[in-house]
């Protein structure tokens, strides 16, 4: 084993049951092997059994931090878990030196009946704090979460905000040497997620190990130096977090295909006096090129004042790049009737090693009906930084 | 940073490691873990009581209304208790008592990781301290309702014998069963939430098989289910070292005390060897 290696994991492997009963049953078998002191057969998949994390090695150096990153359902969760030592591996084996803080749920162990101040101690002595270490740090603990006078107060009145500030306080209280951070980092307000990462940064120049497990790939480029994708419970792990990032974001669009070979989504095409088709000049841009999307259309009768919604989003579930309507460009759109062709061009769009998708859809009678929606995949290429004439303009000055 | 702490997680852990090392693994974990379970058990406390006026009284609520209805049902004489030499009263409310720390205990150590799914799903954190911290509530139940067996000694001036101050070692095996049964049961109600329902209806069944509330019958097959009912000595024997100061039935009692022993030790060993594989199931 390398010895500045934290985080070893040897051609780890969960199995999990899809079925409630059969699962009881296996429960109650495995635990019956377990107890007479016979092995448990974990290795092998019985009926009705799936690997939830198949076959995963990888290693993680002491002040390093990992992405673990993959789609909804790829076994990110399951492997935390594993790590942390709450579920045990079914095949394979994890080494983990020094104490390890997990943030799978923030406040997963409060009681709402009980105030802040009862819930700080029982969380902390549940993270593994002692009683010294918890008097020691509590006024820490209370400044961090920052809920004034609401300390005595049954933490079941506390708004989301607060409830998660005094769960993530008392969890990067604990001083752990490696830290597992489950997405938890979404909720609560931009001024506590800034404190959060001011924190995580701090643990990490003190020589913190981190595994970070987020959707959100800003956050993921910024922190992470390398990662881990997880697909089907299947790991690849890079060296390169921009490399496993861009590898993600196409997983949204190919489905398995091979690339460019992606279809336009047309998933609402008008009804009878209306039809669409739709073209577009160019899938694969350089930052900075125009999309231009044209949509032909054949109407029998006109539509006056249509509102066109157009936003590219960026690959991953939430996110965007840019949404706007014509009506905040001031633009009057008549739909004539008759055969004709509309043109919507995105200008220049600033957009850098990615993937995306271009949704236009149009509205009729003021909104009371949709007439066209589609769904346009994307890719931006990579482009050398030294350029930045393709990019946003951004201007770098001091001024006096 | 420890580095002397190194965690490895691999199947069959503890097969690997031999049985040798089990016991002071076990008692080390607990040991290491006192303010934890202190903690559990003060959240169980608080929890419990906070949305309450009466509060830990309910404890007392308890045995009096299941005491009392024994004294109605007596009086009118639908019910015979038997031959009592001390007041029913007494009698019933401290083997209620001795009883209660058994029934309650097992409910709510058999339900304890249930209950905690959410946490310990999230969270990893020595789950025997969390069945152990669960039978707080029912020793301290036990302490409120033995002060009423002291406010009714006073009230029937009944002298007790000196074994009263023994009591703390007296219910040891009562405990020691209890703890044993909820540690498998536990786990067990984990993966078949069947068991937690058929406890409690199980625990009004023996409450009835047992005699707590009428003394043991002489004849005919309550006395011999009886004889062979080791919480019938865990309770009775207790009870009446401290009313009467005599043991009839010492055999019974020793024999009753190492079984609680064997299946406490057995259950523990059992609960040490798979809690790895329960938090995936709960």
């Amino acid at each position: 084993m390398n010895d500045e290696a934290v985080i070893r994991v040897e051609h780890v492997s969960k199995k999990f049951c899809k079925n409630l009963k059969t699962s009881m049953r296996y429960g109650i078998e495995d635990i019956s092997r377990n107890a007479v002191g016979m092995p448990s057969r974990c290795g092998q998949l019985r009926e009705r059994e799936f690997w939830a994390v198949d076959d995963v090695s990888f290693e993680v150096e002491r002040g390093e931090t990992l992405g673990l990153i993959g789609p909804n359902g790829s076994g990110k969760t399951t492997l935390l878990k594993m790590l942390n030592g709450i579920f045990w591996p079914d095949k394979g084996k994890i080494t983990v030196k020094g104490r390890v803080g997990a943030l799978i749920e923030v406040g997963a162990g409060f009681h709402p009946m009980l105030t802040g101040r009862e819930n700080i101690y029982v969380n902390a002595a549940i993270l593994g704090m002692s009683k010294a270490e918890t008097q020691a740090k509590f006024d820490s603990i209370v400044e961090f979460a920052d809920i004034g006078d609401f300390l005595d107060t049954s933490v079941k009145h506390y708004s989301s905000g607060m409830f998660v500030r005094l769960g993530f306080a008392v969890a990067v209280h604990c001083e752990p040497d490696v830290l597992l951070v489950d997405e938890v980092l979404a909720v609560g307000d931009e001024g506590f997620q800034t404190k959060c990462f001011n924190k995580i940064g701090e643990l990490r120049e003190a020589g913190i190990t981190t595994i970070l497990v987020s959707h959100n790939m800003h956050t993921i480029s910024n922190f992470a130096g390398k990662a881990v994708l997880l697909q089907n419970g299947r790991a690849t792990y890079y060296d390169n977090t921009a490399q496993a990032i861009k590898t993600y974001n196409k997983l949204f669009l190919l489905n398995g295909e091979a690339d460019h070979n992606w279809e336009i989504q047309t998933l609402h095409e008008g009804n009878n006096n209306i039809s669409f088709n739709t073209r577009i000049n160019k899938t694969v841009l350089t930052p900075g090129d125009d999309i231009t999307l044209l949509i032909d259309y054949a109407a029998t009768k006109e539509y006056r004042d249509v509102e066109i919604d157009v936003v590219l989003l960026s690959s991953s579930e939430s996110g965007m790049y840019f949404q706007a309507t014509n009506k905040a460009y001031d633009k009057v759109v008549n739909l004539l009737s008759g055969k004709h062709t509309l043109a919507i061009s995105v200008e220049r769009a600033p957009i850098h090693n990615s993937v995306g998708r271009l949704a236009v859809s149009i509205w009729a009678k003021n909104r009371a009906e949709m007439l066209f929606w589609c769904r346009v995949p994307v890719e931006f290429t990579e482009r050398s930084y030294a350029h930045g004439n393709n990019f946003f303009r951004v201007r770098y000055e001091t001024l006096a | 940073m420890d580095s002397r702490l190194v965690t490895t997680y691999e199947p069959d852990n503890s097969l690997k490691k031999g049985y040798k090392g089990i016991f002071p693994e076990i008692f080390n974990e607990l040991k290491a873990n006192r303010w934890l379970i202190f903690q559990l058990f003060k959240k169980d406390f608080l929890a419990l009581y906070k949305q309450s006026f009466i509060g830990i009284m309910w404890a007392v609520i308890i045995p009096l209304i299941t005491v009392g209805t024994f004294v109605v049902l007596n009086g009118a004489g639908v019910f015979n208790a038997g031959a009592i030499a001390v007041p029913y009263a007494l009698y019933a409310v401290l083997g209620v008592a001795i009883w209660q720390l058994f029934a309650a205990g097992l409910i709510a150590s058999s339900n304890s990781l249930v209950l905690a799914g959410p946490m310990i799903t999230k969270i990893n954190f020595s789950l025997k301290s969390l069945v152990v911290a669960s039978l707080g509530q029912s020793l301290l139940s036990f302490l409120i309702q033995f002060c009423l067996v002291v406010v009714l000694l006073v009230y029937y001036r009944f002298v007790p014998s000196a074994w009263i101050l023994l009591m703390p070692l007296l219910i040891i095996p009562i405990i020691l069963l209890t703890m044993g049964l909820g540690f498998i049961l536990s786990l067990l109600n984990g993966i078949l939430r069947d068991i937690g329902n058929m406890l409690s209806v199980c625990m009004t069944f023996f409450l009835f098989l047992t005699p707590i509330l009428y003394a043991k019958p002489t004849t005919g097959l309550l006395a011999v289910v009886s004889t062979y009912n080791p919480l019938y000595y865990l309770v009775g024997v207790p009870r009446e070292l401290v009313l009467a100061g005599t043991i009839s039935e010492w055999k019974g009692f020793a024999l009753s005390s190492a079984l609680a022993a064997t299946v406490f030790l057995i259950c523990l060993v059992i609960f040490h060897l798979t809690e790895t594989r329960i938090t995936e199931r709960i």
